[in-house]
């Protein structure tokens, strides 16, 4: 059988590729493809590479936002000074995604559109209130990452589309920020449950504005905005965090598979919002 | 390092690292012969059922495929397995006993081809009941698993010693528990591969990752109809083996390939997956223990029933058995022993030789009732564990007198004495938030060697090539553990010559002689006793020799330096190469032949017991301390130090043996914390490496190890077996730690972090 990988330079070389191709598959880092082709649960008659557009890679910070574009490593993620500065969310989602290799070869944009519920930037793209450029030959439209994945490996890309730049507000000064993961191990874990936290806190010590969200414990990422609402306006403190779990705990809508018991995820993703109480002694950004 | 003069006792870089980390080495899943085929198993859709037709029409017709073989194509036994129950078939013909059951062999050009053929194979199956728990298996009316047999049963043993029932009701105090260990996965490196062709004059020849080249020869041979001098096997260097590849894994299937591929050699290497499904698994075991102490905290009585799940077919699960409960008094001096134990077939998979080989199973369960009895008793648990250990010369609590080195309480009190210990206290105290700390040690042993009836021989073979330079032909495996390169420092210490002026050759039956498998602790302590003997006879020959060509020269007068003689009056030298010239070609090969010495005190044994193992006359020893931390919010567990103490006799190589010990530990961390190899009705749900978790470099905290060096009079250089005592102690150690941070007990592993937050919710409950 004989297999066609194509490298584009260019986004119109690539419109080319896609209509000669019309089954072959966008290859990024490939850390999600290459295992979906080898348990044979993709196609892989044509690998198209994102690899070699310019358009598609690397971060710029400009009108309130910053860029990145979707074939950028996570490995680029965690060495660019923007993403230091101002998303340090992301960066902390990403430091824990995989191993060296993995986020060497991975990208942000295949981590997005594998859309697992276990993705680990996903989390924090929610809560950073992330908005995607779809973009196709005829045109370019920008969805909420809320709105653009639908459930477990579905998206509402189109055939002819691909995810062509991540645009995340730059969040107000004065929050701290923190990702959780809990995995079956130190490294290299699919995560068991995670979850992202930006929160903005008052002068006298009570929550001003928050931002959860979780992952592992639902089909996509799961926010409360109840649970956001119950504490704004409310000190971190054990008994709240221990209330506000509970209603987590309720809120969630975790499965049983071989990772871990739905009753473990529920029970978890309430009490690791006891994390919360570090978040204090954190830095400020 | 070519140009060091091996040292016994002294750190040495392993004479293959060099090779292996810069990729040059060639395992058996490195060799591509020119016009190879593919071939591939495919395996049953059920755990039990009978085979009523196997179509094998529609594979044969993809274009590529060469052949696609059923048991119909087997011309001998088609069973491979040790005696008394070589009960697996090479291809399954009446019926498959679990998932990993092979139907039929395809033969490809290329592995698309191979892939397309496995799918159309139609298989006709009458499903048949089936049965997937040990103790469910005993019941009466339960699905045999092999027809043939009364039972499910392959082997029941027993040691009783005193009246333990008794016995346990005049204690003062007294634990009762059941343990759950789960099935591990071997997970090496390199799944099972190999390459096979027939030689013109008929002989097969296969280059296969395997522990044990010669027992595989007679196995082939048998199951295959071959004469066992037309099969030639050879093992080069083990991508790691931990008992999975003790016995056959693809060789039959190469073999059978080869016999019917129109002269081309055939290739297996087995995907990860394919090898989740096939390979043999440590045994799951259930074990519950009745454990009593007197007053003065004397261990009085031990009563103990054990089951192991050996899957469908025999493979090691008797000789298994035989050690767990062998090793099931742990290191102790117990008076009245009641120990009973069964490991019955089901229909999952095939479990077998690993690491520990049974003993791993028996003392995760008992050094934790060893553990809950202090507490019970009001005892330190290293006090406790130390008053009752064995001394040389006592009786153990499962066999006769340790009449060698045992340096158990040693390696106790080398914990006892350690700022990790003394310490723990306040460590315990200083626990951060939201975390909990515990400490736990544990005690442990290990056989060495096969015990008294399988001989347990190595015949060792050097040569002093033309060129002057020194061959070893090594008889046993080198699966990672590093014994080929300890064969060359103990060659080049009697010798004088550098690794550079040495050579090994890997284990093939064609070259290199029967000297037993890979396993059971043995490989340094039986080749290298017959190694000491065989060198030692070239090194006369040498001198003898060179004395000859110095016209007399006394043997004082000469030194054996690297690559030739020196004749110290005079200051010649005579090269080795020339001295080789000058012996006769029957001279220029050594030989020894070592047995290693058995336990005598063996008539009342039960025979069948005997056969299988029972009992061993030296053992390792090992204490091991771990401090671990527990996350009260998610139930995770980090291990924070670690320290292991180990009586393996004296040290060849520090470096070698730290390694070892360092694997032995990591190994075992994933089988206490995250190895949990799961099946439900027979079918694999971890099937592969991103469901089954191994330990990764940061789980692992930085590892401690001190040899307790007590010489083993028996051993060369004193030295005894070590690569599975340092695997036993991890799980309890760890279990104790937690169940001291936990407060509570878990009696399943392995411990993962849902199961220990299921015992910290227990304790809210309570309040
Ligand atoms: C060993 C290992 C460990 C891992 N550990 C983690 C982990 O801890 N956490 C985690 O979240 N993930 C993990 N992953 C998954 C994976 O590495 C990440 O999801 C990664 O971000 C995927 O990026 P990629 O560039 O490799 O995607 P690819 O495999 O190249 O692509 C993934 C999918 O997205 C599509 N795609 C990619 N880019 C675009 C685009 N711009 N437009 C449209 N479609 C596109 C591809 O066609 C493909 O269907 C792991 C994977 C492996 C192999």
């Amino acid at each position: 059988m004989k297999k066609e990988f194509i490298l584009p330079k260019t986004l119109e070389e690539l419109w080319e590729a896609r209509a000669v191709h019309p089954r072959g598959a966008l290859l990024a880092g490939g850390t999600d493809l290459l295992v979906r082709i080898r348990a044979g649960r993709a196609d892989s008659q044509a690998l198209i590479s994102l690899d070699r557009i310019p358009d598609l890679r690397g971060i710029s910070t400009g009108d309130g936002e910053i860029f990145i574009g979707p074939a950028t490593t996570h490995q680029q993620l965690l060495d660019d000074y923007s993403v230091q500065k101002h998303l340090p969310l992301l960066r902390q989602s990403v430091e824990v995604l995989g191993s060296p290799q993995v986020r060497h070869m991975g990208t942000l944009g295949g981590n997005i559109c594998t859309a697992s519920p276990a993705g680990d930037t996903l989390p924090a793209l929610y809560v950073l209130g992330a908005r995607l450029d779809l973009r196709s030959p005829q045109g370019c439209r920008t969805v909420p990452i809320k709105e653009f994945i639908e459930g477990p490996g579905k998206t509402v890309l189109r055939k002819d589309e691909i995810l062509s730049g991540i645009r995340v507000p730059m969040p107000d000064p004065g929050f701290r920020a923190g990702y959780h993961k809990v995995g079956q191990r130190k490294a290299m874990a699919i995560a068991v449950v995670s979850m992202a936290c930006q929160v903005w806190i008052n002068d006298h010590g009570t929550v001003g504005r928050i931002r959860l969200g979780w992952g592992s414990v639902g089909p996509t990422v799961k926010t409360l905005p109840e649970v956001e609402k119950f504490l704004e306006g409310r000190p971190l403190s054990l008994e709240v965090l221990r209330e506000a779990g509970q209603m987590v705990s309720k809120g969630v809508t975790p499965i049983d598979d071989v990772r871990a018991g739905a009753a473990y995820r529920r029970l978890v993703a309430g009490r690791i919002l006891l994390r919360l109480l570090d978040l204090l002694r954190k830095e400020v950004f | 390092m070519e140009n060091q003069i091996p040292v016994i006792g002294r750190s040495q870089p392993r004479f293959d690292a060099k090779a292996k980390v810069s990729g040059t080495e060639r395992y058996a899943a490195d060799y591509y012969p020119p016009g190879m085929l593919w071939g591939a198993v495919k395996y049953s859709d059920h755990a039990h059922a009978r085979l009523k037709k196997v179509d094998t029409s529609g594979a044969k017709e993809v274009p590529g495929v060469v052949a696609v073989l059923t048991c119909e194509d087997v011309a001998g036994a088609n069973r491979v397995g040790i005696p008394p129950r070589p009960d697996q078939p090479v291809l399954a013909d009446e019926k498959v006993r679990h998932r990993g059951d092979p139907v039929a062999l395809v033969l490809a050009e290329s592995k698309e081809a191979l892939a397309a053929a496995l799918d159309l194979i139609s298989i006709d199956y009458e499903v048949l009941p089936a049965v997937f728990d040990s103790q469910e298996a005993l019941m009466p009316g339960a699905p045999l698993v092999h027809s043939e047999n009364e039972n499910n049963i392959l082997h029941k043993g027993k040691i009783l010693k005193g009246s333990a029932k008794e016995a346990l009701k005049e204690c003062a105090a007294v634990v009762e528990a059941t343990f759950r260990l789960p099935r591990q996965e071997h997970a090496y490196l390199e799944t099972e591969a190999g390459v096979a062709w027939v030689e013109e004059d008929g002989t097969l020849v296969m280059i296969v990752s395997t522990q044990t080249p010669h027992r595989d020869r007679m196995e082939v041979a048998h199951a295959l109809g071959l004469p066992p001098g037309r099969v030639r096997i050879m093992a080069p260097y083990l991508g790691g083996g931990f008992g999975g590849k003790d016995g056959i894994s693809v060789q039959c299937f190469l073999g059978l390939g080869a016999l019917h591929s129109g002269g081309r050699p055939v290739k297996i290497w087995n995907s990860r997956e394919d090898s989740f499904l096939s390979s043999t698994k440590r045994h799951p075991a259930t074990v519950t223990i009745k454990l009593g102490c007197g007053a003065d905290g004397a261990l009085q009585a031990l009563c103990c029933r054990l089951f192991l799940d050996t899957g469908a077919y025999a493979s090691l699960g008797g000789p298994v058995l035989t050690l767990a409960l062998e090793h099931a008094g742990g290191v102790y001096r117990i008076p009245h022993v009641d120990i009973e134990g069964y490991c019955v077939y089901t229909n999952n998979p095939v479990s077998g030789a690993f690491r520990g080989f049974g003993a791993t199973q028996a003392l995760a369960a008992l050094e934790q009732a060893v553990d809950m009895l202090a507490v019970k008793a009001g005892l330190d648990p290293l006090v406790f564990r130390l008053k009752n250990a064995l001394r040389r010369g006592e009786e153990s609590a499962c066999g006769p007198l340790r009449t060698y080195s045992t340096g158990i309480a040693s390696c106790l009190k080398t914990i006892m004495d350690h700022p990790l210990w003394l310490e723990v206290r306040s460590w315990e105290k200083d626990a951060p938030p939201f975390k909990r700390r515990g400490v736990g040690v544990a005690a442990v042993l290990q056989g060495v060697g096969y015990g008294p009836v399988v001989p347990d021989y190595a015949n060792a073979k050097i040569e002093l090539l033309e060129d002057g330079r020194i061959r070893v032909y090594s008889g046993v495996t080198d699966m990672g553990q590093g014994n080929a390169s300890t064969y060359l420092q103990i060659a080049g210490d009697i010798l004088s010559q550098r690794f550079g002026d040495m050579e090994a050759v890997q284990p093939d039956t064609a070259r290199t002689l029967p000297s037993g498998s890979s396993s059971a602790s043995r490989t340094t302590f039986t080749y290298g006793n017959a190694l000491i003997k065989a060198a030692g006879l070239l090194r006369e020959r040498i001198l003898q020799r060179a004395s000859l060509m110095l016209m007399g020269a006394a043997y004082t007068e000469l030194a054996l330096l690297p690559g030739r003689v020196r004749h110290i009056p005079s200051g010649r030298d005579l090269p080795l190469g020339l001295i080789a010239s000058m012996l006769d070609s029957s001279e220029k090969v050594c030989v020894y032949s070592y047995v290693a010495p058995v336990a005598r005190d063996i008539a009342g044994i039960d025979e069948n017991f005997r056969n299988m193992g029972y009992p061993h006359l030296i053992f390792s020893y090992g204490a091991h301390l771990a401090r671990i931390e527990i996350d009260e919010i998610t139930g995770e567990v980090t291990v924070k130090s670690y320290l292991a103490c180990t009586d393996a006799g004296r040290v060849l190589n520090p470096q070698a043996y730290e390694q070892q010990v360092h694997g032995g530990i990591v190994q075992s961390l994933g089988y206490t914390l995250f190895e949990d190899f799961q099946v439900q009705k027979g079918e694999i749900l971890t099937t592969g490496l991103a469901t089954y978790i191994l330990p990764t470099a940061v789980d692992v905290p930085d590892l401690l190890s001190i040899a307790v060096q007590e010489e083993e009079e028996n051993g060369p250089y004193g030295m005894k077996g070590l690569g599975e005592v340092c695997a036993n102690a991890t799980f309890p150690a760890v279990a104790n730690a937690a169940a001291r941070a936990a407060g509570r007990r878990i009696f399943e592993g392995p411990l993962t972090a849902e199961r220990i937050l299921e015992v910290l919710a227990e304790e809210h409950k309570g309040e």
